[in-house]
């Protein structure tokens, strides 16, 4: 037993003076701290925001979209299109080499894109299931050394920001790998190589020999902290330098510490209730009141949704008026504002007053939980809300992936449900297309207005940007005035960020560390 | 032994046992508080348990409204719901899932290890496989799996913490029956005609409560962990349905910021509550097992 | 001359033997029954394809999407076909991970083992000296604080001791570190020994509070029970005798009353593995430890099938050896015990 304890007392006497303090990163590494682990790191296949945010660090895209919404050259320095607009032909800068040293050409550009379509490595996700289908993709070819065309089915508007969304590899050193090996050892083409990955744990990048776009930090590394507490407290102790997701209630805390402060923006993802329109839910008293426009007016006047964001999100902010992301939204259409009493006057006029218990009308509202900014509690004070104007409402909190989703893609949740869809300020057409036409993916609602989805095809015939303009301001407010989603706002996104660097979140949920710099 | 005059003896005992444990008394008395609390929930909760106002979300405790009454007794929130009513009702749902989940263990367990103990073979083989089966799947891998699947609910929640449970009872019941099996009783009441299902609920059980009683007490403790530990795995019952493990758990956001009300009064009545039943539990074992108590 | 296996060991002796083997085909049933279970729990809600399509996936998308994964096939026939991979130890892709699911568990295993045993060593040897110390000073005031605390650690949630111990232990003092991993069983199965020693250390100090919140309870438990079984060796014959005889208490404790106040401990250590393995999945998720617990978790919220199989499987084969050792030991120790 004596000799027990003292053999515990030398280990212990030798670890502690040893790990004492615990060291910040070293001045030459960004450690930021996810939710998440990255969901492999196959380029070609990439289903999450966290997952495509380290992949951009390792590969190069032909352009990229900025932060400002601009579409900035990446590994292509210039870009044509042919005059039917069906053909984008990219030039691609001078010596860019691939992270195992072998010179990235058009062809592995070419490579790149075929890869993805290649229906014998049966990729999903992102660019084949989402960009593909958007763009119409036909082939890529190379037609010189450092040119490579894009071919797709007929013109689009949006297609430039889409095709910034696949990554570019090289041809040999993929062709070597299997499927299974190319998911765990990307040989990138970006501003920074990989290192390692340990799953669960980490992701550690270093800066690649031979960068196309200048980055400062020499390594990067991705830590996984599951538990928001925790990176809270990483965060204060100064171990990570970012955090992405901080709890809103965790705000003053980390913003009172002297070694960190949270950046909040206002992110692009649009939050919305959505109104299923669909015969299903019809034949519930509340599926058929939503089935009218005037219902679904009062109801916007029900929510205070500048108070939901003030005090459950912990970011000011102005409720949204419509689908498109404020940069490009209709200049004239002001928000609905917060007034139960015309909420509850409107209802009595659509012919719901209340009963003797005060209900009008019951309706279900499903959510999924977890997925964005305190979710849960921003939909039962939705519900709260909808209650206080004699809507009896029935709040169906859910688990998130194993039974929300399903329910959201086979447009099987509601007669109301909460989701979020990701924006972009780029260009009021990619914030549209969600509602692309009466059966596209993301119209979960089964919306099938004629004055919405005739629009479409006055903008995808011409190319006067006026003529464009003009039809889309003409559906927004078929939108606001009609539209199966009840506004709520654009989701804040909170960043803590260490005292230590200087950096600035971007608003469209994408993570870039180019331009990070130690204080 | 089941004349009334042994049996009114036999309490007079318990309750002079009882008495002369302190610990074991407080502990009893406390639980007899929070079941009274639990079972006139509605009438002591000051406020609708779900009725959010956002605008007076985590306010402290003693907070009174505009016309100097008391508000928010131990605080709303990170909804604007009163603390004081969902503690509440929490200890409603919390005791509900406690003892219903013992319950369905209890009673699930307790007939496979009879059933198994009395009729040996092959029944027994499949009983204990099962128990196996049971034994190698971590309790919270199927509870996650379960909570999963079928979705969050009080009565998926008591199922699945039930079912996580029910091995003790078997093999306490099997071992029990097996040694309870060839006693006179049993043979007198094979003799006499009476069938297998009379023996084994009618006679044999009475005679192996005891054990059970004890293993149940402590297991309506961890059954109050448990839930808590999976209301910080963001499964359970849905968010309406307040319980103290949800409570504590939704408080870790509010630590950094000091809100210490927070996680200070689900914490405490959780830590009070398993302690109790722990107590109890302990004191059940000393006072039903004869052995211990020469120790003493 | 051949001789039989067990004549090496003079721990295993031939009844022993013939006791493992006899447990085989038990372990295969329960293995078994183990993929039926989670096989039918992860298909009664429906497929995961949902997770594996873009955000704006059109109705065709996820219909190749489901094919893509093979969840097109009827449900039995899903299942006959991943049995007859479990035949060949072939346990599929992770959906997630798109790699082998068993290399993603073996990948994750080393962490949650080293978590599991430093557990399993504060939970045992942790609870000894407290519960002989109680046992000791029976009725003193030193049984009373220490079992107050031992009840007290019966009644915490673990997932609030882990949190409060970073904020107040990591955070505040930062004696020790908040979260994270440095691997050490990782490299000696790769090999790499030197690198593995010289992490020991700091594998260590990251340890420390994770094991902690994990056994806080166990270490509670075990104490009053080893303090209530010491309290009942101590008053039988032999030990009575031992100290008639005038040796010291020391001695009569440590000779005597230990060896058999260990019994009803090496019982529970098999069970103690399926409870340490329950509480490791909390703590890896708030000490961001990169195991087989949280890996299973996200698994099963993701509906990675394969993922969850392989992990299950495996998981389970653990606690059937860990017990198979835990009933040797036992018979071991206690001859009385037929195995």
């Amino acid at each position: 037993m004596k000799k027990l304890i003292t053999g515990v007392a030398v280990v212990f006497g030798l670890i502690f003076p040893s790990t004492f303090t615990i060291a910040a990163p070293p001045d030459d590494t960004f450690v930021v701290g996810l939710p998440t682990d990255t969901i492999g790191l196959e380029p070609a296949q990439i289903s999450s925001r966290h997952t495509a945010n380290i992949m951009k660090h390792i590969f190069g895209q032909l352009y990229s979209v900025s932060e400002t919404g601009s579409i900035d050259p990446n590994l292509a320095e210039s870009y044509k299109i042919s005059d039917d607009g069906k053909e984008y032909t990219f030039t691609l800068k001078e010596g860019l080499t691939c992270h195992d040293g072998e010179a990235l050409t058009a062809e592995d550009a070419a490579y790149s894109f075929n890869r993805v379509a290649d229906e014998d490595l049966a990729f999903t996700g992102n660019s084949a299931g989402f960009v593909y289908k958007s763009i119409d993709f036909k082939e890529a070819r190379a037609d010189s050394e450092r040119e490579v065309t894009i071919v797709l089915g007929g013109p689009n508007h949006i297609a430039l920001g889409l095709i910034a969304e696949v990554y570019v590899h090289c041809k040999d050193s993929y062709e070597k790998m299997s499927k299974d090996e190319a998911a765990s050892n990307p040989i990138g083409s970006g501003p920074y190589e990989f290192v390692k990955w340990d799953k669960g744990s980490q992701i550690v990048l270093k800066k690649a020999a031979n960068p196309p776009i200048p980055t400062n930090f020499e390594n990067v590394i991705w830590r996984v902290i599951p538990e928001a507490s925790t990176r809270t407290a990483e965060l204060i102790a100064g171990n990570v330098d970012m955090i992405t997701n901080a709890s809103p209630d965790q705000v003053e805390a980390i913003d009172a510490s002297s070694t960190a402060k949270v950046a909040k923006v206002q992110g692009t993802r649009r939050m919305y209730v959505g109104f299923h329109q669909g015969p299903e839910f019809a034949v519930t008293p509340g599926g058929a009141a939503i089935q009218k426009p005037e219902v679904r007016r009062a109801l916007q006047y029900a929510v205070n949704v500048p108070a939901i964001c003030e005090n459950l999100l912990n970011a000011p902010c102005t409720r949204m008026t419509g689908i498109v992301n404020p940069n490009n939204a209709h200049p004239n259409l002001e928000p609905y504002p917060y007034d139960p009493e015309i909420a509850e006057y409107l209802l009595d006029q659509a012919g719901y007053p209340r009963d003797a218990n005060g209900v009008r009308f019951e309706i279900t509202l499903q959510a999924g939980e977890g997925r964005y900014l305190n979710d849960k509690n921003v939909v039962l004070a939705i519900c709260q809300y909808l209650d206080d104007v004699g809507v009896k409402t029935n709040c169906e909190i859910l688990d998130w992936s194993a039974v929300y989703i399903p329910l959201i893609k086979e447009k099987k949740a509601g007669p109301m449900y909460f989701i979020g869809s990701g924006g972009a300020t780029w260009s009021p057409l990619y914030d549209m297309a969600d509602l692309s036409a009466p059966d596209s993916g993301p119209n979960y609602t089964k919306w099938m207005n004629e004055e919405w989805f005739k629009g479409w095809k006055v903008i995808n015939n011409t190319n006067d940007e006026y003529i464009i303009r003009r039809e889309i301001d003409r559906m927004l407010e078929v939108f606001y005035n009609e539209g199966p989603w009840l506004h709520l706002y654009f989701q804040p996104d909170f960043y803590g960020v260490s005292n230590r660097v200087n950096w600035n979140p971007r608003r469209d949920e994408k993570v870039d560390l180019f331009n990070a710099t130690l204080k | 032994m089941n004349s009334k005059k042994t049996n009114n003896q036999n309490i007079k005992d318990f309750l002079f046992a009882l008495i002369k444990n302190k610990w074991a008394l407080t502990s009893i008395i406390w639980l007899f508080i929070i079941i009274a609390i639990a079972i006139f929930a509605s009438q002591l909760a000051p406020f609708d348990p779900n009725k959010n106002n956002i605008m007076e979300r985590v306010a402290p405790p003693l907070t009174l409204d505009k016309q100097g009454n008391m508000k928010y007794l131990i605080g709303s929130d990170a909804l604007g719901r009163d603390s004081f009513s969902r503690l509440i009702f929490g200890a409603q749902v919390s005791l509900i899932v406690g003892f219903s989940a013992v319950l369905v263990g209890g009673i699930l367990g307790t007939a496979l290890g009879v059933y198994a103990g009395y009729y040996g073979k092959w029944i027994d083989d499949i009983i204990m496989r099962l128990a196996d089966i049971q034994l190698a799947f971590p309790f919270i891998l199927l509870a996650i799996l379960f909570l999963v699947v079928l979705g969050e609910g009080l009565i998926n929640l008591i199922i699945v913490l039930g079912i996580g449970q029910w091995v003790t009872y078997a093999r306490i019941a099997r071992a029990q029956t097996i040694s309870q099996k060839e006693k006179e009783y049993v043979e007198a009441a094979k003799a006499l005609g009476v069938n297998n299902f009379s023996i084994m609920f009618g006679s044999i059980l009475p005679n192996i409560f005891a054990p059970l009683i004890v293993i149940a007490s402590f297991n309506v403790a961890s059954v109050i962990l448990a839930e808590a530990a999976l209301s910080f795995l963001g499964l359970g019952v849905p968010p309406q349905i307040p319980t103290w493990g949800a409570m504590l758990a939704e408080s870790r956001d509010h630590i950094f910021a000091k809100r210490w009300w927070m996680p200070f009064f689900p914490g405490m009545a959780i830590l009070l509550t398993v302690l109790a039943f722990n107590i109890v539990g302990d004191w059940l074992r000393d006072y039903l097992d004869p052995r211990l108590k020469e120790v003493e | 001359m051949l001789a039989p296996i067990w004549s090496q060991h003079h721990f295993l002796n031939k009844k022993m033997f013939f006791y493992i083997l006899r447990r085989i085909p038990q372990t295969v049933l329960v293995i078994f029954g183990v993929t039926l279970v989670t096989f039918i729990a992860l298909q009664i809600g429906g497929d995961p394809t949902y997770l594996f399509v873009s955000e704006r996936a059109s109705p065709e998308e996820i219909e190749e999407t489901r094919k893509m994964l093979g969840f097109d096939k009827p449900l039995h026939i899903q299942y006959l076909i991943y049995l007859s991979n479990l035949v060949q130890l072939d346990f599929g892709d992770s959906l997630y991970y798109r790699q082998p699911a068993l290399t993603v568990i073996l990948e994750t295993l080393p962490a949650t083992i080293e978590l599991t045993i430093f557990s399993m060593l504060i939970a045992i040897f942790g609870s000894i000296p407290f519960g002989i110390l109680a046992a000791i000073y029976r009725g003193k005031w030193i049984d009373g604080s220490l079992m107050a605390i031992a009840m007290l650690g019966q009644s915490i949630p673990s997932f609030w001791l882990g949190i409060m111990c970073i904020l107040y232990i990591s955070l505040n003092v930062s004696w020790l570190p908040i979260s994270g991993h440095v691997p050490f069983l990782m490299l000696i199965f790769q090999g790499e020994f030197i690198q593995a020693f010289k992490n020991l250390p700091t594998t260590i100090t990251y340890l420390i509070l994770p094991s902690f919140a994990v056994a806080f309870y166990s270490v509670s438990r075990n104490a009053r029970l080893i303090r209530s079984s010491m309290l009942e060796v101590l008053s039988q014959d032999y030990v009575r005798t031992a100290r008639s005889k005038g040796l010291s208490e020391y001695i009569v404790i440590m000779k005597h009353a230990m060896r058999n106040a260990w019994l009803p401990v090496v019982t529970i250590i098999g069970l103690e593995f399926g409870f340490v393995i329950s509480g490791v999945v909390v703590v890896e998720v708030i000490f961001a430890w990169p195991g087989l617990g949280r890996t299973v978790f996200d698994a099963i919220s993701n509906r990675d099938i394969p993922l969850v199989q392989a992990a299950v499987v495996v998981i389970s084969l653990f606690v059937i050896v860990i017990n198979l050792i835990t009933d040797l030991v036992y018979a071991k120790l206690d001859p009385r015990i037929k195995l």
